[in-house]
């Protein structure tokens, strides 16, 4: 597992994109994995930053690959309380004017990792999600 | 890194990667539309949560005078993001 701290912006999302990328295409992860895994990554970085932002420490991003598939931990020692594995399904069947731009992420990532699971502890947020390599994507 | 701009043909091109940190170059240029347009997606390789509220902010506002975006070039990774959303019934989409 490779693991590194992001300063807790969202400039940062460019280096945590080569950050994790490097990682999946060394071990050469099939890109119907490395869509989702860059998506999940990013939606729950970019809600850390922004229902926490006067959080001082950086936030911890841990990668792991093995057989094809990618599980990644993300560690933030100063968050408030958000479970992000409660149901957060948007009405995507509304009309364009019932929709509202935003809240879209969590409901993504919802729909696209194979597991989420989230444990806090102590103002510390740990939330884990893994993404495995389906054969009908080869 | 993101870029949009006009083709001579009066597409806009989209390429790079949409994300959370690119998103406000997208608004600033989504935000003077003020007719219907093609957006070309051929070059673009990635959108989050970020850029898809500044789609969906573009066509509602769009709507209320008649006007539309439509999608061309979406490659699977970004289509599956649509169909997810819901965007494949509120935006014409051709994929590549």
């Amino acid at each position: 597992m490779a693991g590194q701290p992001f300063k807790r912006s969202i400039d940062s999302v460019a280096e945590i994109y080569r950050f994790s990328e490097d990682i999946m295409a060394a071990a050469d992860i099939h890109e119907s994995v490395r869509f989702p895994v860059h998506l999940a990554i990013e939606e729950l970085f970019v809600n850390l930053v922004t229902y926490n932002p006067g959080a001082e420490r950086d936030i911890l991003i841990e990668v792991e690959v093995a057989n094809g598939g990618v599980a990644v931990t993300i560690t933030d020692h100063d968050a408030a309380e958000f479970d992000v594995t409660k149901d957060r399904s948007v009405d995507t069947g509304a009309s364009l004017r019932e929709r509202k731009p935003g809240g879209l992420g969590l409901h993504l990532i919802q729909h696209m990792v194979d597991t989420l699971e989230y444990d806090y502890r102590g103002g510390r947020s740990k939330i884990r999600f893994s993404k495995e390599l389906e054969t009908r994507d080869v | 890194m993101f870029e949009i701009d006009y083709a001579e043909s009066g597409e806009i091109i989209c390429s790079g990667r949409l994300d959370a940190a690119q998103s406000a170059k997208a608004e600033a240029f989504l935000g003077r539309l003020d007719a219907s347009r093609t957006l070309d997606f051929e070059r673009l390789e990635y959108i989050s949560s970020a850029g898809l509220a500044i789609l969906l902010k573009t066509q509602k506002r769009l709507s209320e005078s008649g006007a539309a975006l439509k999608i061309i070039n979406v490659n699977k990774h970004i289509y599956d993001i649509f169909r997810y959303s819901g965007f494949n019934a509120i935006f014409e989409i051709d994929t590549l």
